[in-house]
């Protein structure tokens, strides 16, 4: 398996396609994600026109997964060495983040602006003040609440499962939420300011289901950037990667391969 | 059992480890998700075992690339096969 180690901690990283170009950095949802959503979907795609780095999120995939550590800090922490690891020092990349990885994605351009040249959103979680309660309500269930919430929060690519993998799934996510502090280091992370957030000047393509639970929330996050484009996709919910694959990997091709605007060098 | 086959089968069972049902054989009809099971996951590591067997003669993510999601998901072991000799007898 391919891995970098940064911290300590080893992750599982995938590099596909050519050395030269923009590099584009793929970055999955949290608890029942992990890299293969990218793999499977856009990232072969955008392969044939440029680098792309994937990689396990701490404690997900194939990535190793420590008891604590994962606050957003953490984690941006883990994708600036991860570059570090695999890229010269100076060079900037492209961020497409889906879900918890829009949110990873806007942490990392404000704590790393010089690395950036421009993000997409995926339906990405906004992190607001609310953002935090939610999330620990919503994963700090017990018992029979919590494995039904599992379940249905479960969705992988290959479909229908057995009642054994469909467990073993759910396990798997079960002790990530229980055996480790990423509920409670997510949701106890500072969200960025209004300002920091007017700080963000790299273009932004952020793209939201039109029946999303977050897309409200994601328009307001848009009208606040300097430089994001806003793109409502008809008909979907937090799930468009799913919904509209082929329609959103043509999205991510055309952004991430777009020339330098003005002003901008690659 | 042409070569291949059985270099694929092998893969998949290193892949799938402890999980792996041993009565279970692989033919060019068993479909990765509805009869392996395969997660997602541990079908990256396939790709990677491929590129790690058989180097830049078989471009298996090129290969991905013109597939769409629906297509990857109902893929047989006999599809990467063929793919993989296909890829060979070109070279």
């Amino acid at each position: 398996m391919a891995e970098v180690t940064v911290g300590g901690l080893r992750f599982h990283v995938q590099r596909l396609g050519p050395e030269g170009g923009v590099p584009v950095v793929f970055l999955h949802g949290l608890i029942m994600d992990n890299l293969s959503s990218w793999f499977f979907t856009a990232a072969p795609k955008v392969a044939a026109q440029q680098p792309v780095l994937l990689y396990d999120l701490r404690g997900h995939g194939k990535s190793e997964r420590p008891a604590t550590g994962y606050g957003v800090p953490d984690m941006v922490a883990d994708l600036c060495g991860i570059l570090d690891e695999s890229l010269p020092a100076d060079q900037r990349v492209e961020l497409v983040g889906n879900s918890f990885g829009g949110l990873l994605a806007l942490a990392f351009a404000l704590a790393r602006p010089e690395r950036v040249r421009g993000l997409c959103l995926v339906d990405g979680q906004v992190h607001d003040e609310a953002f935090g309660p939610e999330m620990e309500a919503s994963l700090g269930l017990e018992g029979r609440e919590r494995d039904e919430m599992i379940a249905r929060s479960f969705k992988d690519w290959l479909g229908r499962h057995s009642e054994r993998k469909r467990n073993r799934l759910a396990r798997n996510a079960s002790e990530l939420v229980h055996g480790t502090s990423l509920v409670r280091d997510i949701a106890h992370s500072a969200p960025p300011s209004a300002e920091d957030v007017g700080r963000v000047s790299c273009p932004v393509l952020a793209l939201y289901g039109e029946h999303s639970d977050v897309r409200e929330r994601g328009e307001d996050l848009a009208a606040r950037l300097p430089n994001a484009q806003l793109e409502i996709i008809e008909g979907c919910t937090h799930s468009l990667l799913w919904e509209q694959t082929a329609q959103l990997e043509q999205r991510v091709l055309a952004w991430v391969g777009r020339e330098p605007g003005p002003g901008e060098e690659d | 059992m042409s070569d291949t086959l059985q270099t694929v089968g092998r893969m998949i069972q290193e892949v799938i480890g402890d999980d792996w049902d041993l009565d279970q054989a692989i033919t060019t009809e068993t479909s990765f998700g509805d009869d392996l099971e395969l997660e997602s996951i541990e079908f990256v590591s396939l790709a990677e075992a491929l590129k790690e067997e058989y180097g830049a003669e078989v471009d298996f993510v090129g290969w991905l690339s013109t597939k769409e999601l629906d297509e990857i998901i109902k893929l047989k072991v006999g599809d990467v096969v063929e793919f993989i000799d296909l890829c060979r007898s070109s070279n």
